[in-house]
């Protein structure tokens, strides 16, 4: 599903130049869960960004269900991540002024969804998290694993071929944290490819293989069991 | 999608109440100050305009060359009109328009009609005032007929039908029909009047060959032309035309006059002419006034968008990451901006509508009677609101969806400086605009209050001055009022200071010993009026009893009129000869220039006589203890001495001080939207301040954990700001100055624009700036630092 070959990314300042991502080669396949793992700096989220379309590369290549999406441009980026792509991020990144329902339902109305599918499809989706009794909530008044499973539920409403996760738990307690983690395994489950970045090696035992980076590059390939 | 739109921007706008509010409010209090001058600049425009054939009439003026100076009287020679369709195919019709005082009775109902006009039987078929009743063709052809506004008709015979009626008009009671009935003429016209009567009962009753006199000036013409005819055809006529009929005249007199033709639509705000009353240069003023406000409120909305950016920065982020592309963002922003704007809108009705009346008692008319009477003015303030939403949302939009995801959800993000210097700058573009309007208002005011207090050479305090319209018993009445107790003196003439007065065709010797001609202004007075006025004498002396021949063969003269004539000092001109309208005679005296206009017009030169017959004004010195007794005296013997006349009188500084009106209106519209101005200014101040203080709530904590004082921090907080008001003053003052001079330049008299003017704005606008400033920055530096510290 995913191939990335010699990937660079590189940030500059006036005064400094990082590297980023240091020519590195990825495969992910469909219905894999694979854990990124790494001090901070090492370049995951960049890889992350990266591959989810919401960063371009600076050199390298990127095939996307053996399409070359390293030199979209920003609409054909959008247009890609909309259908095909999920997110879910540590700080949750709810709309504040939307209650649940419409946080939910945010993705549907950027694809076109008509209002009726989309009502059915929320619905669906809330249930399936056990957060419907939440539905006309906002965010403020939600617990943090509450939001997150919001949170879930808005990175899987558009059915998702690829959830990209940015330490899905690392605003959780622990049993929150756990919870988040089971409904990402049934997602996977279900045939939901899921790249997570995580600093927890007890979150990255629910993958099937980790990638450890430093510098910018992939170190170490484990494979779970 | 719009749904959601919407959703989002309520319920931004209500957890921002505050932001909200300053927005919302800058827009609608600038919105509501620019639709009134809208509707004020707009009324101003459409004088004359409503006429179906305005496009083809044209106002015949005239200038009058002389040896001494060329002048300017309010109209052309009588015989112009009669005589234009003779010789010139171009013209279609014409009308003489004569204003003049009517008194009208009609038994106990008496009136005098100031603004009565006299005009040709085509008045009504030039003009669009039509005629509820009566023919338009006819109404003003006979002499006697009179026309009838449907105030003035319900006035006179209430609910009778005044057609076939007679009324009784002039000091004599002549019987005139009432031959129309007219709708009320509009607000809008140079022409206003309740009362039309036939010219002819001039040129056929009271003087007759007046149609054929050629040395007679003052009877203002309009023209209606053929269509398809040019303006520019019949001017390039109208020498040859004055020189067929008036050449010869021309030549013996001395007297050289072009005619000239004005557009009607262009009348009210272009002419040169003294009676135009309109102001091309107040429109200009209120306009960029306007626009000006507009462009504060404007600016608010911006800065205060973007400076709040980084909030909605998130918000961008999510949305991109769930599949919005940039257009869709900016969309959703500058939507946000209209629904803004469109609050601001229905909000700018309602305050519309209820400060229209005293904006039309501050214009000193009526300029609208209803926001909701035009609705295509309506559609068109909607537009114009809808428009102003977009541009003021465009920038904004353009910043929050450029916003790159990963960094916004990363919390890595930070107003760019170049964020903060386009605030900056448009801080001191509405502070500048602020302070020029504050500069501006003070120089109008010191400029009036100079016109108020100024020596204007001659005594208007405690002067009451009734108006006798000639009446034969007025001798009488000056006799008896001259008895009364607190009656100090009284004097009989023809004009007062700051009122009209007739200008007059006149041969005086000049200091080569030649009788030079020269249209004169001229003032019949009694032996009186000098002493009562406290006019001055340079050289010679006053009218007096003693000598028999004051009261036909004596003119007294004003400095401005010796030097006319060439004299180097006043003294020179006494025992001079002179000759005007019938009557010859010496110089007498010379009295000291006083300013019998406005200080707008410098003095001109005037001349003095004596002619009993022309006296209609009685002045009365009366002692400033019980005025209202005396006048209530005053009037009980005017009623038995003058029983067919109104009572009517002024007291002569008000009288005076008339004249200054419309500079006093243009001041205090001036000091309104000025303050407006500076509200709005003010409100955006506010806004970005608090929103400053609140970014800088963990630096202030800090700040105050390591020993810094309330002061220290209010101090921080206001410099930054003070140091662009302060930028703005130094742009606004020299621009400020440039056009107020320009502005005073209208004024022969004027106040110099002293450096304290400036130094009084610049402290004003840095003071309301500071107090603005100083509420949130004392507020943040009062606080807890712990607590601020906790914002993290």
């Amino acid at each position: 599903m995913i191939k990335i070959r010699d990937l660079e990314k590189i940030y500059r300042t006036e005064e400094v130049e990082t590297v980023a991502l240091n020519k590195i080669s990825i495969d992910v396949k469909e219905g894999e869960f694979v854990a990124i793992m790494g001090p901070s700096g090492c370049g995951k989220s960049t890889l992350l960004n990266i591959l989810g379309l919401l960063d371009d590369p600076d050199n390298g290549s990127f095939l996307f269900n053996n399409i070359e999406v390293a030199n979209f441009n920003e609409r054909k980026r959008a247009d890609l991540r909309k259908h095909n792509i999920g997110f879910v991020f540590q700080s949750f990144n709810l709309i504040d002024e939307l209650t649940v329902f419409e946080n939910v339902e945010l993705p549907l109305i950027y694809t076109g969804v008509k209002s009726g599918d989309r009502k059915k499809r929320v619905e669906e989706v809330l249930d399936k998290m056990q957060i419907m009794h939440r539905r006309n909530h906002y965010p403020q008044q939600l617990s943090g694993g509450q939001q997150q499973r919001v949170a879930v539920a808005r990175a899987v409403v558009n059915n998702p071929k690829l959830i990209l996760a940015d330490e899905p738990t690392g605003n959780l307690d622990s049993s929150n944290g756990n919870e988040v983690m089971t409904l990402l395994t049934d997602l996977n489950e279900q045939g939901t490819t899921i790249i997570m970045v995580t600093h927890s090696e007890h979150d990255a035992r629910y993958s099937h293989r980790i990638i450890r980076m430093l510098d910018g590059q992939t170190v170490l390939e484990n494979i779970m069991v | 999608m719009l749904k959601n739109y919407f959703k989002i921007a309520f319920r931004n706008l209500w957890r921002h109440r505050v932001f909200s509010f300053i927005n919302i409010m800058g827009l609608t209090v600038g919105m509501t100050a620019c639709l009134l001058i809208f509707l004020y600049v707009r009324f101003e425009l459409s004088y004359d305009t409503f006429h179906p054939k305005a496009d083809r009439i044209y106002r015949m003026v005239t200038d009058l060359k002389t040896p001494s100076e060329t002048i300017h009287p309010s109209g052309p020679a009588w015989a112009v009109g009669p005589h234009l369709q003779f010789d010139l195919p171009e013209v279609e019709a014409f009308t003489r328009v004569n204003y003049d005082n009517l008194l009208v009775r009609k038994g106990d109902i008496k009136f005098n009609e100031t603004g009565t006009i006299w005009a040709d039987s085509a008045f009504f078929s030039i003009f669009n005032f039509p005629l509820l009743k009566g023919d338009v063709r006819t109404a003003l052809v006979q002499p006697f007929s009179i026309v009838l506004s449907e105030t003035a008709a319900k006035k006179y015979f209430g609910k009778q039908d005044p057609m076939g009626q007679t009324l009784l008009v002039t000091g004599e009671g002549k019987p005139a029909l009432v031959t129309g009935v007219m709708k009320d003429m509009p607000e809008n016209t140079l022409i206003k009047s309740d009362v039309v009567m036939s010219i002819t009962t001039i040129t056929q009753k009271f003087w007759k060959g007046l149609d054929d006199e050629w040395g007679s000036y003052g009877a203002l013409t309009y023209v209606l032309l053929k269509p398809g005819t040019y303006a520019q055809t019949l001017q390039k006529k109208l020498p040859a035309f004055l020189e067929k009929w008036n050449g010869k005249e021309m030549r013996s007199s001395q007297m050289f006059p072009t005619l000239l033709l004005e557009p009607l639509k262009d009348v009210y705000l272009k002419s040169t002419r003294d009676d135009s009353k309109g102001n091309m240069m107040n429109v200009y003023v209120f306009s960029i006034i306007a626009l000006f406000i507009l462009v504060i409120a404007c600016i608010n909305f911006i800065n205060l968008t973007t400076a709040r950016a980084s909030e909605r920065a998130k918000e961008v982020g999510i949305r991109k990451v769930a599949g919005a592309v940039r257009s869709q963002l900016a969309r959703q922003f500058i939507g946000e901006s209209v629904i803004i704007c469109l609050i601001a809108f229905l909000l700018t009705l309602g305050f519309s509508s209820l400060l229209l009346s005293s904006f039309n008692q501050l214009a000193g008319k009526i300029i609208s009677t209803g926001i909701f009477s035009n609705i295509s003015l309506l559609f068109l303030l909607l537009g114009i609101a809808l428009i102003i939403g977009l541009l003021a949302g465009i920038y904004p939009a353009f910043i929050l969806s450029a916003f790159k995801p990963i960094m916004v959800l990363k919390g890595r993000f930070a107003t760019g400086a170049k964020g903060s210097i386009l605030r900056k700058s448009l801080v001191i573009t509405q502070f500048a605009i602020s302070t020029a309007l504050i500069i501006g208002t003070i120089i109008v005011y010191s400029q009036m209050k100079f016109m108020r207090s100024r020596d204007l050479g001659f005594n208007k305090d405690q002067v009451l001055v009734v108006e006798t319209n000639g009446d034969n018993k007025r001798e009488t009445l000056q006799k008896l009022v001259a008895n009364l107790p607190n009656v100090k003196s009284t004097t009989l003439s023809g004009s007062v200071p700051g009122g009209g007065h007739q200008g007059a065709y006149s041969q005086v010797e000049n200091a080569k010993g030649d009788l030079q001609i020269a249209n004169l202004d001229l003032y019949f007075v009694d032996f009186d009026y000098i002493p009562l006025y406290d006019i001055k004498m340079a050289a010679g002396r006053p009218f007096d009893r003693t000598y028999k021949t004051d009261s036909n063969n004596a003119m007294i003269l004003n400095e401005a009129a010796v030097k006319i004539l060439g004299y180097s000092s006043p003294a020179q001109a006494i025992g001079r000869r002179f000759k005007q309208w019938g009557h010859e005679g010496q110089i007498i005296g010379v009295i000291k220039d006083f300013n019998y206009h406005s200080l707008q017009s410098p003095i001109k030169p005037l001349t003095m006589r004596m002619e009993w017959d022309r006296f209609r004004l009685l002045s009365v010195k009366v002692n400033p203890t019980n005025v209202q007794t005396t006048i209530t005296a005053i009037e009980k013997l005017f009623r038995t001495t003058i029983p067919n006349r109104p009572f009517s009188y002024y007291f002569m500084d008000e009288f005076f001080d008339r004249q200054y009106r419309s500079e006093e209106r243009f001041g205090r519209l001036f000091l309104n939207f000025a303050a407006l101005a500076i509200f709005i200014s003010c409100l955006g101040l506010l806004g970005l301040a608090s929103y400053s203080t609140m970014q800088r709530t963990r630096e202030i904590g800090i700040r105050k954990v390591m020993g810094a004082s309330v002061s220290n921090i209010i101090n921080l907080l206001s410099k930054e700001f003070l140091k662009l008001v302060i930028i703005s003053f130094f742009i606004a003052a020299p621009v400020a100055w440039y056009f107020m001079n320009k502005w005073l330049l209208d004024f022969a008299y004027r106040t110099s624009i002293s450096w304290w003017i400036f130094a009084a704005a610049g402290t004003l606008a840095v003071l309301i700036a500071l107090l603005t400033i100083s509420l949130q920055a004392f507020k943040a530096a009062i606080a807890n630092p712990v607590k601020s510290l906790r914002t993290e």
